[in-house]
C-alpha cells in the first residue's frame, strides 16, 4: 500500500516538474514579498553566478516538502520558512545542516558570518533572511490621543474600541504578559520564563480574555497579513497587531493615516533552508550564499520594510539612503531593528513554540470558545 | 436421438453454446476494459489514499523501533513513580544509537506529539549527554532538565510503546489512555476537539438548512419560468461559481462588517444608531452568510434538475381534485422533489463540513473548525498520523449521515439530474 502511494506521489511530481530542470528553485510566500526577494537578491545572484533562479509560491508549512521527500521526487532546492519550521524540518532530516562560517561569506570587514547576524540560528539548518516585527498600529483618524505603549493597546478606558489580534496564541501571550507588567528582559527571556509555567500562561490568557470580553473593547481575529491595515482603514477596529511591512506599505505606499507603535514588539525571523537531496544542491548552496551576503540581504530592503539579518547590511543601507525604491523614503528608521524601535522588545522564541505550540493552541482555542 | 445430435453447430463446426459464450466473454472483457480506466482511477485516487491514511493513523512502529531497549526495560515498570535506573540506562543506550544515526530529532518530534515539551529537552540531552560518565544515568539525565525528572514525561514515552495504536483517535476526542489502561479525558482547559467537532457539525447543519430554504424557491422559479428568463437567472446562480472563493469572502467582509455598507445603510435610514451598529461579521453569523452564499449553487442545481422533470399538470390535477394550493404542493409537488432535496442537502452538508478558509476569515472567535486543526497538523506540526485520524473521523461522520439518509429516504431516491 505504502509503496504504491509513494509511486503515485512520485508520478504526480514527475508530471509537475517544470521545464527549467537546471534552475535553482526557491519556494517562497509569493506576492510583494517574493517580488522583493527576486528584485533584491534573486536576479542579481542569478546574473552574477550564471545560475537561473526559479521562484515558486507556496503557502508555508512543511507538508509539501515532506510529501516530495516521501515520494523521492524533490523539486525544490531552497525554501523560505518560519523559525519553527527550520527546527521541525531539521529534526525530520529534511534540510541540509550548515557549517555556518564555511558555507556563508563573511561581512565586508571580515567579520565571520556567524558574528554578522543579529542572533544565533534556531537550528543548524537555518540561515537568516529577514527580521520582521509583530507590532501594533492604530488609525490616527479614529483614535483620540496617542497610544505609545503596549499597555495602551490593552487600555480600553483610555482608548475604547475593538482590537484586531492574530487568530492564534503566537505572540499574543507574549504581549499580554508585557502589558501586564512583565519586563521582557534581554531578548524577552523573562517573558518566556514566565510562559514556561502554567501560571504565566494563565495570566497571559486572562489578560487577553479581559480585553476580548470587555464591552468597551472586544477582539477581531485576523488570519491573513493583509487584514490588519484593512481593518484599521475601514474603522472596524481602533488598533491592530500585525506585521510591520504591511503597515509600512499602507502608510508609505498608500498614504494611510496609520501609525506604528514599537513598544514590546516581537521580532521574528524568516529563514532560508537548503533541501537535503534536492536536484541542484550544489548550485543552490552557491546561490544561497550569494543571496544572504551583505549586499544581497540589503537589496531586498529596497522593496519591503523587513530588516536584513546581517548587521553589515544595515551600514550598506545607511550609506545608500534614501534606500526605498521610491527614492525618497529613508529605510533604516523603518527597520524593526532600528535603535529607536528596539527600546523594549522580545525575540519570538521558536524553540518555545516548537515545544509548546500544540498544547497552547488547544488552550487558546478552548479559551476563545468561551467568549 | 442422442443429445449429441441435438447440438446446434455454427458454420465452423463449434457448438453454438460455446461460440456464444466466447462472444459473450469478449463482450464482457470489452465492457470491463471500457470501465477499467474509471475503476483504476477510483482505486488510485480514492481507495489507496484512504488506505494509506488508515495505516498512518494507527501505525506507531517508528518510536517502538527507535527505543527497543527502553521499552523492554519498561515492561516491569508500573508507571506510578519515576522509572528505575535500568530504564534510564536503556534509554541512554538507545539515545546514543539514535544520535549516531542522526535520528534523535525525529524522536523529539514524535514524543512532542504525545506530550508537549520534549523538543527542547531532547536537544538539551543530546548536547549534555556527550559529557556523561558511565553509570548512574538516572541522576545524570534528570540533571539535564527538570522535565526529565517529571514522571509524566516517562509515562508519555511508555504510551508510545505499542507498534499499533488508537491513541490518535482518542486524542481527536480529547481523551487518552493512562498508564493503568483507563481511557480518561485530557485536562479541562485543553478539551478543544469536542468543541470543534460540535461547532463544525452545527455550522454545516445550519448552512444546509439555510441553503435549502433559499434554494427551494429559486429552483422552483427557475424550473417554471420560460426558457429565456430562466437562462438568465441560471447565469445569476452560477456567477458566484466563477468567482474566486477569497474574493467572495472578502466582499462579504466589506458588506457586513460594523463599518460596512449594510450597517452604513441601517444607520442612514435610522434603523440603528451610529454607536450601536449590528455585529454581522466575525461571529457565526458571518460564517453562515458567507458559506450559504458560496454553497447555494450546490443546492439549486440538483433541485432544479428534479423540478424540471415534474409536469405542471400534476399540480393542476391535484387542485382540480379539490386540494388547496398548499395541499396540492405538500401532497403532490413536494414528495416528487425529495430526491433533489436529498442530493442537494448531502452535497452541501459534506462540502460545508470540510470548510475552513472562509470561516477562519469571517468567523471571528468561532472561526476555527475541525478542518483548521487537520490543516494545522498537516502543515505545521507534521503530525500526519493525527491529521489522518481526524480526517478519517470526519469521513466516518459523513458515512454515518449517508447511512442515516439511506435508512430514512433510501439512497435510490437520490437524483443529481
Amino acid at each position: 500500500m505504502k509503496k504504491i502511494s509513494k509511486l503515485l506521489l512520485a508520478l504526480s511530481f514527475v508530471f509537475s516538474l517544470t521545464t527549467s530542470a537546471f534552475a535553482v528553485t526557491v519556494a517562497s510566500w509569493g506576492g510583494a514579498y517574493t517580488e522583493s526577494q527576486k528584485l533584491g537578491y534573486g536576479d542579481p545572484t542569478a546574473k552574477k553566478l550564471g545560475i537561473p533562479i526559479n521562484w515558486v509560491d507556496y503557502s508555508g508549512g512543511l507538508s509539501e516538502i515532506k510529501a516530495q521527500k516521501e515520494a523521492g521526487a524533490i523539486t525544490w532546492d531552497i525554501m523560505d520558512v518560519f523559525a519553527m519550521d527550520t527546527i521541525n524540518g531539521c529534526d525530520e532530516g529534511l534540510f541540509v545542516k550548515f557549517d555556518f562560517d564555511k558555507d556563508f561569506p563573511p561581512a565586508p570587514d571580515g567579520t565571520p558570518a556567524s558574528k554578522d547576524f543579529f542572533t544565533g540560528m534556531p537550528s543548524e539548518c537555518a540561515v537568516g533572511n529577514i527580521l520582521y516585527s509583530w507590532n501594533y498600529a492604530y488609525n490616527s483618524d479614529n483614535v483620540k490621543g496617542t497610544p505609545k505603549t503596549i499597555k495602551d493597546f490593552f487600555n480600553t478606558k483610555k482608548f475604547p474600541g475593538k482590537r484586531a489580534i492574530y487568530k492564534g496564541a503566537l505572540t499574543n501571550l507574549e504581549i499580554a504578559l508585557a502589558a501586564d507588567g512583565v519586563k521582557p528582559g534581554k531578548g524577552g527571556a523573562k517573558i518566556y520564563k514566565a510562559l514556561n509555567t502554567e501560571k504565566g500562561v494563565q495570566r497571559a490568557m486572562d489578560k487577553i480574555k479581559e480585553l476580548c470580553t470587555d464591552p468597551k473593547g472586544g477582539c477581531v481575529f485576523w488570519s491573513a497579513g493583509a487584514q490588519p491595515p484593512e481593518l484599521l482603514m475601514s474603522g472596524e477596529v481602533v488598533m491592530a497587531t500585525g506585521w510591520n511591512g504591511r503597515f509600512f506599505n499602507a502608510t508609505v505606499g498608500e498614504g494611510a493615516p496609520i501609525v506604528q507603535v514599537w513598544d514590546a514588539q516581537g521580532l521574528d525571523y524568516e529563514y532560508f533552508v537548503l533541501v537535503k537531496g534536492s536536484p541542484n544542491e550544489a548550485d543552490a548552496k552557491k546561490a544561497l550564499a550569494e543571496m544572504t551576503s551583505t549586499e544581497g540581504l540589503a537589496g531586498s530592503a529596497k522593496y519591503i520594510a523587513y530588516a536584513p539579518w546581517r548587521k553589515s547590511s544595515i551600514s550598506v543601507m545607511q550609506k545608500g539612503e534614501p534606500w526605498y525604491k521610491d527614492g525618497k523614503t529613508n529605510m533604516v528608521p523603518n527597520m524593526p531593528t532600528a535603535p529607536a524601535n528596539t527600546k523594549n522588545y522580545f525575540l519570538v522564541d521558536p524553540l518555545y513554540w516548537a515545544d509548546n505550540g500544540t498544547e497552547l493552541g488547544e488552550k487558546w482555542e478552548a479559551m476563545k470558545a468561551g467568549f | 436421438m442422442s443429445s449429441e445430435n441435438k447440438q446446434i453447430l455454427t458454420t465452423d463446426g463449434t457448438p453454438l453454446e460455446v461460440s456464444l459464450k466466447k462472444a459473450e466473454k469478449k463482450n464482457k472483457i470489452k465492457a470491463f476494459l471500457l470501465v477499467a480506466p474509471l475503476l483504476l482511477f477510483i482505486i488510485i485516487t480514492y481507495v489507496f489514499p484512504i488506505g494509506d491514511m488508515l495505516m498512518r493513523s494507527v501505525d506507531d512502529k517508528m518510536v517502538t523501533e527507535m527505543l527497543p531497549k527502553t521499552y523492554k526495560s519498561m515492561e516491569k515498570w508500573d508507571g506510578k513513580e519515576l522509572p528505575p535506573e535500568e530504564v534510564f540506562e536503556a534509554f541512554y543506550i538507545d539515545f546514543q544509537k539514535l544520535i549516531e544515526e542522526e535520528k534523535e530529532g525525529k524522536l523529539s518530534t514524535q514524543l512532542n506529539y504525545t506530550k508537549n515539551g520534549f523538543k527542547s529537552i531532547i536537544k538539551k540531552l543530546r548536547r549534555k549527554s556527550k559529557s556523561f560518565e558511565e553509570g548512574n544515568y538516572k541522576e545524570q539525565i534528570m540533571a539535564v532538565h527538570r522535565r526529565w525528572a517529571d514522571v509524566e514525561y516517562w509515562r508519555a514515552i511508555k504510551r508510545r510503546a505499542p507498534a499499533y495504536t488508537y491513541q490518535k483517535y482518542l486524542k481527536g476526542m480529547d481523551m487518552y489512555e493512562n498508564e493503568k489502561g483507563e481511557i480518561v479525558n485530557v485536562s479541562e482547559d485543553r478539551r478543544v476537539h469536542r468543541i470543534l467537532w460540535l461547532r463544525t457539525l452545527e455550522i454545516a447543519f445550519f448552512v444546509t438548512v439555510f441553503c435549502f430554504l433559499m434554494a427551494y424557491p429559486i429552483a422552483h422559479l427557475l424550473a417554471t419560468l420560460p426558457m429565456k428568463y430562466s437562462n438568465l437567472l441560471m447565469i445569476c446562480v452560477l456567477l458566484p461559481f466563477w468567482t474566486s472563493l477569497l474574493v467572495r469572502t472578502a466582499s462579504w467582509m466589506i458588506l457586513l462588517q460594523q463599518q460596512g455598507i449594510v450597517n452604513d445603510f441601517f444607520v442612514t435610514i435610522g434603523l440603528v444608531t451610529d454607536d450601536n451598529r449590528v455585529e454581522m461579521m466575525y461571529n457565526k453569523t458571518g460564517s453562515y452568510v458567507a458559506m450559504t452564499q458560496i454553497l447555494l449553487p450546490f443546492m439549486v442545481l440538483p433541485l432544479y434538475s428534479v423540478m424540471k422533470t415534474i409536469s405542471p399538470s400534476l399540480m393542476r390535477a391535484g387542485k382540480s381534485l379539490g386540494g388547496t394550493p398548499f395541499v396540492a404542493f405538500w401532497k403532490v409537488y413536494f414528495p416528487l422533489t425529495i430526491p433533489g432535496i436529498g442530493a442537494g442537502c448531502l452535497l452541501v452538508f459534506i462540502l460545508a463540513i470540510g470548510y475552513y478558509i472562509t470561516p477562519a476569515l469571517v468567523g471571528g472567535a468561532s472561526g476555527t473548525l475541525i478542518s483548521n486543526q487537520i490543516a494545522f497538523h498537516m502543515k505545521s506540526t507534521l503530525d500526519w498520523s493525527f491529521a489522518s485520524a481526524m480526517g478519517l473521523m470526519l469521513l466516518s461522520g459523513v458515512l454515518v449521515i449517508y447511512w442515516l439518509y439511506n435508512k430514512l429516504v433510501g439512497i435510490d431516491n437520490i437524483k443529481l439530474g
